[in-house]
C-alpha cells in the first residue's frame, strides 16, 4: 500500500488513518464553513490530472496546506477539541512531503507549469475570500482532496 | 513558604513493541503522598511549525502510573517529541523531556504466534490478532525434497484460514511473519510448525 504520483511514490502513509482522522473532524470542520456558493478545489484543479503532473501538484497543494491552511486553522483546532485528529492529519501529511521528490529537469517543464496552472487557480480563488473563511474552507475540503489523493494510492 | 519545589520525572524512555509504545520513567517519591503525571507530545509537524504547542496524551494525562501508553497518539511515521512532569496538589514540577524522539519505524516487530489445526484433510492456520496495522506473510509447503513454498497474504488475525488441502501421509509444513504497512517492515520468520494430517504435529 502505498502512494504513486506518477514518478513520485510515497510509502509508509495508511490512506485509512488519513481517512479516520479527517472524519473524526469533518463535521465541525465543515460546519464553520458559510460559504456554499465557492470551491476552492474544484474540477478545473483536480480533474483530469495526469500522472506526470500529479507529483508537481500534489507537491503544490499539501505545502500550502501545511505552510498556510494548517498553520492558521490551528487555534480552532484547539476551540474544537480535534487537536489529535489535526495533528494525525498534518503529521501524515509532512511524511508524504518529504518522500515527494518532483523531478526539476527542463523536459518536465510543460507538465511542470501545467501543474501550477493548476494550483495557482486554487490558490486565487483562496485568496479572494477573506483569509479566516478560506482557511475555513480549504480545511473543510480536505475530504476533496483525499479523495483525490486516492486515484493513486495502490493496495 | 518553604514548599520544597517538585522534582521532574527522570530517566524517560519508551519501549515499543509490535506497535504499541509505551513511554516510562522514574517515579518521583514524596513519602505518603500520591503523585499523578501528565503527559504530552509533538509530533514533527508541531515541532516544525508551532513549537510552543503540546498535545496532551489522549490517556495520560494526568496518571498515576509511571509509564504511559502512547499507542493512540502516535500516528504517524514521524520523530515525536515526549514530556512528562510531576503533580502534587497545587505543587507541578518542570517537564522532562525524552532526550530522544521517538518514531514509531524503531518498534520491535516480533514473530507472531499462530495454530496450526487440521479439518479433515484442511490445513487451517489461526493468526495472533495484533490489530489492523498488521498483514501476516503465510509460507507453507509439503515437506519432501523440491518441494514448491506456497505464498498467502493475510490481512487480519483472529480468523481461521484456510491455506490447503492437504495429501494423506504427507508432511505440511508452516511458517510466518508479520508485515507493518504504516513502517514498511516486516518481523523475522516464526518457526515453522509441521502437521501430517493423521499424525501429530511434529517436532522439526
Amino acid at each position: 500500500q502505498e502512494f504513486q504520483f506518477g514518478p513520485c511514490q510515497v510509502e509508509g502513509v495508511v490512506l485509512q488513518e488519513l481517512w479516520e482522522a479527517f472524519q473524526a473532524m469533518k463535521d465541525i470542520a465543515q460546519a464553520q464553513d458559510n460559504i456554499t456558493s465557492v470551491q476552492l478545489l474544484r474540477k478545473e484543479v483536480l480533474q483530469n490530472v495526469s500522472e506526470a503532473e500529479s507529483c508537481y501538484l500534489i507537491h503544490a497543494l499539501l505545502e500550502f496546506y501545511l505552510n498556510t491552511v494548517f498553520k492558521n486553522y490551528h487555534d480552532k483546532a484547539v476551540e474544537f477539541r480535534i487537536l489529535k485528529s489535526f495533528s494525525t492529519l498534518a503529521n501524515n501529511f509532512i511524511v508524504i512531503m518529504s518522500k515527494l521528490q518532483p523531478s526539476q529537469e527542463k523536459e518536465m517543464f510543460s507538465i511542470r507549469e501545467s501543474a501550477r496552472r493548476r494550483f495557482l487557480l486554487f490558490r486565487r480563488a483562496f485568496k479572494q475570500l477573506d483569509r479566516e473563511a478560506a482557511v475555513t474552507k480549504a480545511f473543510g475540503e480536505v475530504d476533496i482532496l483525499l479523495t483525490w489523493m486516492e486515484n493513486f494510492y495502490q493496495l | 513558604d518553604g514548599v520544597a519545589a517538585l522534582p521532574a520525572p527522570q530517566n524517560l524512555s519508551v519501549q515499543s513493541t509490535n506497535m504499541k509504545h509505551v513511554l516510562t520513567w522514574s517515579p518521583v517519591v514524596v513519602p505518603e503522598e500520591i503523585i499523578h503525571y501528565s503527559v504530552e507530545y509533538q509530533g514533527e509537524y508541531e515541532s516544525l511549525y508551532m513549537s510552543h504547542i503540546w498535545i496532551p496524551s489522549s490517556w495520560c494525562s494526568p496518571t498515576q502510573g509511571p509509564e504511559c501508553d502512547i499507542t493512540d497518539d502516535i500516528t504517524a511515521t514521524v520523530p515525536y517529541s515526549l514530556r512528562v512532569r510531576a503533580t502534587l496538589d497545587s505543587l507541578t514540577s518542570a517537564w522532562s523531556t525524552l532526550k530522544h524522539p521517538f518514531n514509531r519505524n524503531s518498534t520491535v516487530l516480533t514473530p507472531p504466534g499462530m495454530e496450526i489445526t487440521k479439518d479433515g484433510f484442511h490445513l487451517i492456520i489461526k493468526l495472533e490478532d495484533l490489530g489492523p496495522q498488521f498483514e501476516f506473510f503465510v509460507a507453507y509447503w509439503k515437506r519432501e525434497p523440491g518441494a514448491k513454498e506456497h505464498v498467502k497474504m493475510v490481512r487480519r488475525g483472529g480468523i481461521p484460514v484456510h491455506l490447503e488441502t492437504m495429501e494423506p501421509g504427507a508432511a505440511h509444513c508452516v511458517k510466518v511473519r508479520t508485515f507493518v504497512k504504516a513502517i514498511r517492515r516486516h518481523s523475522a520468520f516464526s518457526q515453522t510448525e509441521c502437521v501430517k494430517v493423521q499424525g501429530e504435529t511434529l517436532p522439526l
